[in-house]
């Protein structure tokens, strides 16, 4: 136990993470190198390295300078915002955390969350400033970042390029130096974290765990803390990458265990396994089922592959127990499901990961926060999809969802930031200036109002410089209403929203006049409205269409005829009835993507 | 009823919005041409027509003496003994005295004249190859050959085209004795010059709508029906080929490019004039047989062109069998219902509000 080291690594996104493990593993013979590519063909590099990327905890043999075999559990931690919670299980499995910031872009602020969240979690943190080969590398700048923003030594921190390899060998000599090893009693009652799980369709939710106390072994029988399910284990293991058997884990290893976990929810990130013979184990304190935070609705483009819609969520849930789905159907996009998601990123994530794994063409409607909207009786009602409202007259007042985000951006591009934020509701809290060069602006934003496009936005306005970080913080009141549209007085449930009353008639015109562009001229005059209630506050007709015939004789070739007609009739199969009215289904794709 | 349609595959040059199968050839290969079609034709030898149709391409390349020998040499092949009614189509710049005398020897009894409009700048904007002054001569001239009918085709939507050019074109050809026209709506077909390269004052299709329906409440006024889809006649005078056409009647197409509707069988000809040459008896390609709901559709899908007459559907169902047409008769219930088509007892009409948006509407007679 004394020679195990647990530790992950922690960055930005896109500061260099998955490189610098992918050194170690080559440098400690884990995987092999890309030199000796010779010997392997190439298909089986390329599945190593995925393992790479997707095994969330390898273990390493490494032999250190003096001569001593350690075992190094190298243990991965997601990469963004949405996450925190997830993060924080992560970590807790760890002793320690290397925390890497690019040399070129400096301690940005997923950084700060992160080294945060490792430092509360009580790790020994070893600062590293990674891509030191680039010619744009500011290492004093970042040293300085370091000890001003986060308080570490930065004089300290290691030099490494993850790129060739430079400054490895002393990062991990620093790995078994610095961070403290694992402690428990190895006789104690079982004892072990899930932070992840992954899914195998043979042997069901295989955890993740870190063993605290105790050890487990196949043929023991163990208890889910949090649902008190007993399960027997049929097999224990750690990566190295794959999976790979072992007779035991105990105190302090790193590894998963298969017991024939049928269901998601019985193997939820941050639960504790225990042992059935002392079910009284206290659980590891700060387990919390997964919040969703952003809903949107998912629809198939084609009605027929529903099934196989519901199909790649269950499979998709398995691998993502943080995902929460429900059916639902609209008056416009048929039979669909709602999602709700940790956050925007989580969000994209999942719905960009289901189109392409799953093959699926899919609508996604405007994402929506979970608002709580009070009742002229006083109850409080959560509800994630604006079309499920309440009418206005029953509604006391409604609130929404805060944030307390972090934006850390170089001082040239403070007012466009600024700007922005004020443009998105967002309350400035504080502007510290952690060092000359860099602000960071604390801003309370409503949660609605940073989902869709703000990121984009921020980055845009900055050149890329500028970084967010947000937490939850609860509900605030609002001077809120919901505007429905309507088409040719048919309510498009799909494309009701909640919005600040001051913008709505700003924002409820351009949906309108955006809606009257997308549908096609219909043999009907058809009024496009936006209404609050019964008020209807923006309106635009689209005049009948006047020419669609096929005049010419074409010699009698009435085949020709049939097949321009059908051919027209296929393009209508693309439409969505509304009421009396057909949208095709780029009218919802263009209005959901529709950024104001 | 049977119709007889012959494919006159060469123009002096193509126009600018032409997607019919037709090559500029100068001169045209019409007697090699005239051969190749009469050895399709023995194919067929012994069947009896109530129609011809020459059409096109340009029919009036052929000069009077190849329609003379054409006409004379199908007499022999066919049965056209109880032809009622014989068509060709003509060009006004190859509108020949000479022809118009074949024709009359010949038994033609109409004469198409693509005059297109009466506006010298709206015929060059779109390449034909007359112009204003020579289409009227055409006019007049077959107005005084004794030919009993006489068809001109305009276009509505020329560039440049307002309601005083098309209403000059209709009321010249109407004072001329023009008892049949074919109104056609300008279209961008894909793979023309005009669709490639289309003129800034091309009037858009709401100005066409427009156009149309004044041309056909002028028509009107001056005795002509608006008996189908494009086009209109004085009562008597309506084209009996293309009636057919319209009624689901059967009829065989000579030349490239041809379409053919026998024994409930529809195929078609490939558009291409050397292969033809070389082995005209060999050129049938998509070759169509419907199931009986689907004809059934397909029918009723053209008979709802036919404007006066309607679609019978006690007719309908007693000839394809009420169970094939149902469906059918449900959807043609609806349409009527929400006033897409008008119902007089088993007879659905397409209403005149509905003739310049009629494809969704077919859309639907042709499948749910």
């Amino acid at each position: 136990m004394l020679n195990i080291r647990n530790f992950c690594i922690i960055a930005h996104i896109d500061h260099g993470k998955s490189t610098l493990a992918d050194r170690i593993l080559e440098l400690t013979k884990v995987i092999h190198t890309t030199d000796n590519a010779q010997f392997l063909d190439n298909m089986e590099l390329e599945r190593e390295r995925g393992i790479t990327i997707k095994a969330k905890a390898i273990r390493i043999p490494y032999r250190s300078k003096n001569g001593e075999q350690y075992l190094l559990n190298l243990i991965d931690t997601p990469g963004h915002v949405d996450f925190n919670y997830e993060v924080s299980r992560s970590l807790k499995a760890c002793e320690g955390a290397v925390l890497l910031v690019d040399a070129t872009q400096g301690v940005e602020a997923q950084t700060i969350g992160n080294a945060y969240l490792a430092i509360n979690a009580g790790l020994e943190i070893i600062p590293v400033i990674n891509k030191i080969d680039l010619p744009n590398a500011q290492i004093d700048h970042c040293r300085l970042q370091l000890t001003e923003m986060l308080g570490l030594p930065g004089d300290e921190a290691l030099l490494v390029s993850a790129k060739d390899g430079a400054g490895v060998p002393e990062l991990l000599e620093a790995v078994i130096k610095q961070i403290p090893p694992p402690q428990g009693d190895v006789n104690g009652p079982l004892s072990c974290l899930i932070f992840d799980s992954a899914y195998d369709s043979y042997r069901g939710v295989i955890p993740h765990v870190r063993i605290f106390v105790g050890k487990v072994a196949a043929g023991d029988r163990i208890i889910v803390k949090s649902t008190g399910k007993a399960f027997e284990v049929d097999e224990v293991g750690y990566f190295g990458p794959g999976m790979i058997p072992c007779p035991v884990l105990q105190t302090g290893d790193v590894g998963y265990l298969g017991a024939t976990i049928r269901e998601v929810n019985d193997a939820g990130v941050g639960d504790t396994i225990i042992s059935a013979q002392y079910p009284d184990t206290p659980a590891i304190p700060g387990f919390r089922r997964a919040q969703p935070m952003v809903y949107c609705g998912i629809y198939p483009i084609n009605t027929n592959e529903y099934p196989r819609l519901t199909a790649a969520l269950q499979k998709f849930q398995l691998n993502d127990s943080s995902i929460v789905y429900e059916k639902e159907t609209s008056a416009a996009l048929g039979y669909g499901y709602r999602l709700g998601f940790l956050g925007m990123l989580h969000m994209e994530v999942t719905i960009e990961r289901l189109k392409r794994e799953y093959g699926q063409e899919l609508i996604a409607t405007m994402p929506s926060v979970v608002y709580k909207v009070v009742n002229i009786k006083g109850e409080e009602l959560m509800i994630d999809n604006p079309s499920r409202f309440p009418s206005p007259n029953n509604i006391d007042h409604i609130e929404e969802p805060m944030v307390k985000a972090q934006i850390i951006v170089p001082n040239e591009f403070i007012g466009p930031c600024m700007e922005l934020s004020e443009a998105k509701r967002g309350n400035l809290v504080s502007m510290d200036y952690p060092e000359p060069k860099t602000v960071i602006l604390t801003y309370d934003f409503p949660l609605a109002e940073i989902i869709t496009d703000f990121y984009d936005k921020l980055k845009s306005v900055s050149r890329g410089y500028a970084s967010m970080d947000y937490d939850f913080t609860g509900y605030r009141s609002g001077d809120l209403v919901k505007v429905d549209i309507l088409v040719k007085g048919s309510q498009v449930d799909a494309l009701s929203y909640i919005t600040v009353r001051e913008f709505a008639i700003t924002k409820a015109r351009a949906l309108v006049h955006k809606l009257r562009k997308l549908i096609p001229r219909q043999q009907i005059e058809i009024p496009v409205q936006a209404a609050i209630g019964s008020k209807v506050i923006a309106r635009e007709d689209i005049v009948a269409l006047r020419k669609d015939v096929l005049a010419k004789c074409y010699g009698g070739d009435i085949t020709r005829k049939r097949k321009l007609l059908e051919k027209q009739k296929e393009g209508k199969k693309r439409m969505k009835m509304v009421g009396s009215v057909e949208v095709p289904q780029e009218a919802f794709l263009a209005l959901l993507k529709m950024e104001e | 009823m049977r119709g007889l349609y012959i494919h006159i595959p060469f123009c002096v040059r193509k126009c600018a919005y032409c997607d019919f199968y037709s090559l500029p050839l100068n001169p045209p290969p019409v007697d090699a041409y005239l051969e190749a079609v009469l050895r399709e034709a023995d194919g067929y030898a012994g069947m009896t027509f109530q129609t011809l149709y020459l059409g096109g391409g340009t029919p009036s390349l052929l000069g009077g003496k190849g329609l003379r020998k054409l006409i004379e040499r199908l007499r022999r092949i066919f049965d056209l003994s109880a032809l009622v009614e014989a068509t060709i189509e003509v060009n006004p710049e190859s509108a020949t005295d000479e022809l118009r005398s074949a024709a009359r020897d010949s038994g033609i009894t109409r004469i198409s004249i693509g005059v297109q409009s009466l506006a010298d700048g709206e015929l060059a904007a779109v390449g034909r190859v007359h112009n204003s002054a020579q289409a009227l001569d055409a006019v007049r001239r077959a107005g005084n050959s004794g030919i009993f009918g006489l068809s001109a085709d305009l276009i509505i939507g020329l560039p440049g085209q307002d309601w005083l050019s098309l209403r000059n074109s209709l009321e010249t050809l109407t004072g001329l004795g023009v008892n049949h026209l074919s109104l056609y709506c300008l279209s961008l077909e894909e793979g023309t010059p005009l669709a490639a390269n289309p003129p800034v004052d091309l009037p858009p299709d709401d100005r066409q709508a427009e156009l149309f329906e004044q041309a056909r409440l002028f028509l009107e006024q001056r005795g002509f029906r608006h008996y189908e889809i494009s086009n209109f006649a004085v009562k008597g005078h309506e084209c009996l080929h293309n009636l057919n056409y319209w009624r689901g009647g059967e009829y065989l197409g000579l030349g490239p490019a041809s379409a053919s509707h026998i024994g409930g069988r529809r195929f078609k000809n490939a558009a291409n004039l050397y292969a033809y040459l070389v082995n005209p008896a060999g050129q049938v390609i998509e070759v169509e047989e419907l199931n009986p709901v689907a004809k059934a559709c397909e029918e009723a899908m053209l008979r709802l062109r036919l404007l006066a007459e309607g679609l019978d559907m006690k007719e309908l169902s007693l000839h394809f069998g009420a169970t094939n047409t149902a469906e059918l008769a449900g959807r043609l219930g609806e349409m009527a219902q929400s006033g897409l088509l008008v119902c007089d007892g088993a007879t659905y009409r397409l209403p005149p509000s509905r003739v310049l948006v009629s494809n969704p509407i077919f859309g639907r007679v042709l499948s749910k």
